[in-house]
């Protein structure tokens, strides 16, 4: 695997975030020198970026995904977009859905630990994951519409979705309160365990 | 020919799966749990699926995480491996139900195999030798006295609730017997509640000899040789040899032919092995067998050079035996040593993070593993980390290999076996095919610490 420094450290000194457009920025110098994983390092700010192994499907997204582990940043803010924030970045094969995360482990990232970062982020988003593999189903019937929207307000306990796993519906139940604010996979789409399927804005508990 | 195969399992043993499936151009999905996700398996595989949490009993054995993963994947046979689902009967039936094949063999073999005492019975009912003994419960001193004259002394008395070594009691001569008979009994009862107990002939200096199968499913078997299995420690097999030195070509002949024609009778199919104890004297009887791919195939692998997972694989896919396989012959010498991350003194498992990790090569070496530098030993499974295999023209030229491989081999970071096997190898008993299943506990752990 390619890995490759860059002097690239353009930019004021932000110990304190993750600037988007610079990850961007970093996500098409791989694409236009093919690399396969990427770490950059300056003072205060590691990222290492990795592109999916030969996996033309696309359903395992958190599989085929880059890891993107921002490390050494106390309380690092990943911005609002708590994964899948760089989809689309670059690569030919298989889309960039990116994960970030706060902390300093250097290896995998669960999709999860998304939500770890969007707290991090001060904006308290809750990030649904799934519990079983399967297909995910936005909408209780074909055609019906969907349980929930970017948007919607829901409750503590209220179905998001319908996970079909060995010919049985699971309704996914939220496990907060608060807003929708993003919906991870496509409806019909395989999920795996751990995948993000909602961002949720919890309300604030008084 | 299958399209897609799922492998559900992990470590070295999936690797295998997929190199055997790439080179049948057959597509792979890994399934993996959250500790494996830097996992080679999942990184060479055409698609990986996340299961669930580290905990196998969450991933790995989770059945309906595994078939719901086989569904969405869209696969058409689902290859367990070894342990994990691989002798479960209920998992084979739910991968037919699901209209998935199962690698390996039906249902009905898996759940009879499973069963010790029924599978003994079929098999000596279908003319393999196994241990004599009582049928069952010895009911009073004089039941005990006849069985024991039609059985020979020695004889071994075991609590029928029993295990661990208790309520057990090796008897020598007809004199010795009733007072034995009622000490088992008695302990038998204080510690387990009840005084039933059996009688089988005690075998002594047992070598662990055990043969590979091969069945298709159009009631086709072959054998395909012994393996010696005989240094265990705490029924874990350490180092693994093909062919056995206590196996001449006559007994591999008559052996083969008996356990291929009992095999026939109950149509088993696919790859399977069938354990024996040899006694000093020579004779074999018949423990249990495994119904599925071991992990010391390779040694089988060597000295015949058939690939076992491959022909596994399509007979599975309905192939027969005559078009999977080339005429069996046995050539030279092969022997397997098991590299686990343990302590090589005490066998405490050792995870962590592989610092540094160099395998051998060369001439007659193979290694099969998983493991690279940089890579994290999770505390949830087993802790083979390689599996070095020798090839030689005969065992002596096995054992220098084997003796050079392993000097070659570098693993830092946790504690491997790696010099536990190179006393196994210095050993003139070992060298010399002197030994038992009673080897490694006589062999001085001091020994280790002297040079």
């Amino acid at each position: 695997m390619a890995k490759k420094p860059t002097p690239h450290t353009q930019g004021s000194s932000r110990t304190g975030g993750v600037d988007l457009q610079e990850v961007e920025r970093l996500l098409e110098f791989m694409a236009k020198h093919g690399l396969e994983e990427f770490e950059y390092e300056r003072v205060g700010f590691r990222i290492r970026l990795r592109k999916p192994f030969s996996q033309p499907m696309g359903f395992s997204r958190a599989v085929s995904a880059p890891e993107i582990v921002v490390a050494g940043v106390p309380g690092v803010a990943a911005s609002g977009h708590p994964g899948g924030a760089v989809a689309g970045g670059a690569s030919g094969s298989g889309s960039f859905s990116g994960t970030f995360a706060s902390g300093s482990s250097p290896s995998g990232v669960a999709p999860g630990e998304a939500a770890e970062a969007g707290r991090a982020a001060g904006e308290d988003v809750h990030v649904v994951k799934s519990p079983i593999v399967g297909t995910f189903y936005a909408a209780p019937s074909v055609g019906g519409e969907p349980f929930v929207k970017v948007g919607s307000r829901v409750d503590e306990g209220q179905a998001l979705c319908i996970i079909e796993a060995m010919k049985l519906m699971n309704e996914i139940e939220s496990d907060v309160a608060g807003e929708v604010v993003r919906v991870f996979v496509e409806n019909g789409q395989p999920v795996e365990y751990g995948e993000a399927l909602f961002g949720i804005r919890a309300h604030r508990k008084k | 020919m299958f399209r897609k195969i799922l492998i559900a399992n992990r470590g070295e043993i999936a690797l295998r799966i997929l190199s055997a499936c790439r080179e049948l151009n057959v597509r792979t999905v890994a399934v993996y749990s959250e500790a494996d996700r830097n996992a080679l398996h999942v990184r060479f595989a055409d698609e990986a699926i996340c299961i669930g949490p580290p905990r196998s009993s969450e991933s790995y054995l989770n059945i309906p995480q595994v078939i719901s993963a086989a569904e969405i994947a869209n696969v058409d046979a689902i290859h367990p491996g070894y342990g994990f689902l691989s002798e479960n009967a209920n998992f084979a039936e739910v991968c037919e139900a699901s209209h998935i094949t199962f690698i390996g063999p039906a249902p009905d073999a898996i759940r009879l195999m499973g069963e010790k005492d029924k599978a003994k019975e079929a098999m000596a009912a279908a003319g393999i030798p196994v241990i004599p003994g009582s049928a069952g419960v010895v009911p009073d001193e004089d039941s005990a006295k006849e069985i024991a004259r039609d059985i020979g002394y020695p004889v071994m008395i075991k609590a029928a609730e029993g295990g661990g070594g208790r309520g057990m009691r090796i008897v020598r001569s007809a004199k010795e017997l009733i007072p034995a008979f009622r000490t088992a009994r008695t302990e038998a009862e204080q510690a387990f509640g009840s005084p039933n107990v059996y009688m089988e002939k005690l075998i002594e200096r047992p070598r662990h000899i055990e043969f590979q199968v091969l069945g298709d499913k159009h009631g086709n078997v072959v054998h395909l040789g012994e393996r010696e299995c005989s240094l265990q420690r705490r029924h874990q097999k350490v180092l693994e040899e093909s062919p056995s030195v206590a196996v001449d070509a006559s007994t591999r002949q008559k052996i083969g032919k008996q356990v291929v024609d009992a095999l026939k009778k109950i149509g088993y199919s696919s790859a399977g092995t069938m354990e024996f104890l040899r006694e000093d004297a020579g004779n074999l009887y018949f423990i249990e067998m495994n119904a599925r791919i071991q992990v010391e195939h390779p040694v089988t692998e060597m000295v015949t050079g058939i690939d076992l997972v491959k022909s596994q694989i399509r007979v599975a896919a309905g192939e027969k035996l005559s078009s999977v396989l080339p005429p069996v012959e046995f050539r030279g010498h092969a022997i397997e040593c098991r590299i686990n991350a343990e302590d090589p003194e005490t066998f405490t498992p050792s995870a962590g993070r592989v610092t540094a990790f160099r395998v051998p090569g060369g001439p007659g070496i193979r290694v099969d593993t998983a493991c690279y530098a940089d890579a994290v030993i999770p505390p949830y499974y087993d802790s083979l980390i390689a599996k070095l295999i020798s090839y030689g023209h005969d065992r002596a030229e096995a054992i220098v290999r084997m003796q050079r491989a392993l000097d070659g081999f570098v693993v830092e970071g946790v504690k491997t076996t790696i010099p536990l096997h190179k006393r196994i190898l210095a050993d003139p008993n070992f060298v010399a095919g002197k030994f038992d299943t009673h080897f490694l506990e006589r062999m001085p752990a001091a020994a280790a610490k002297a040079k």
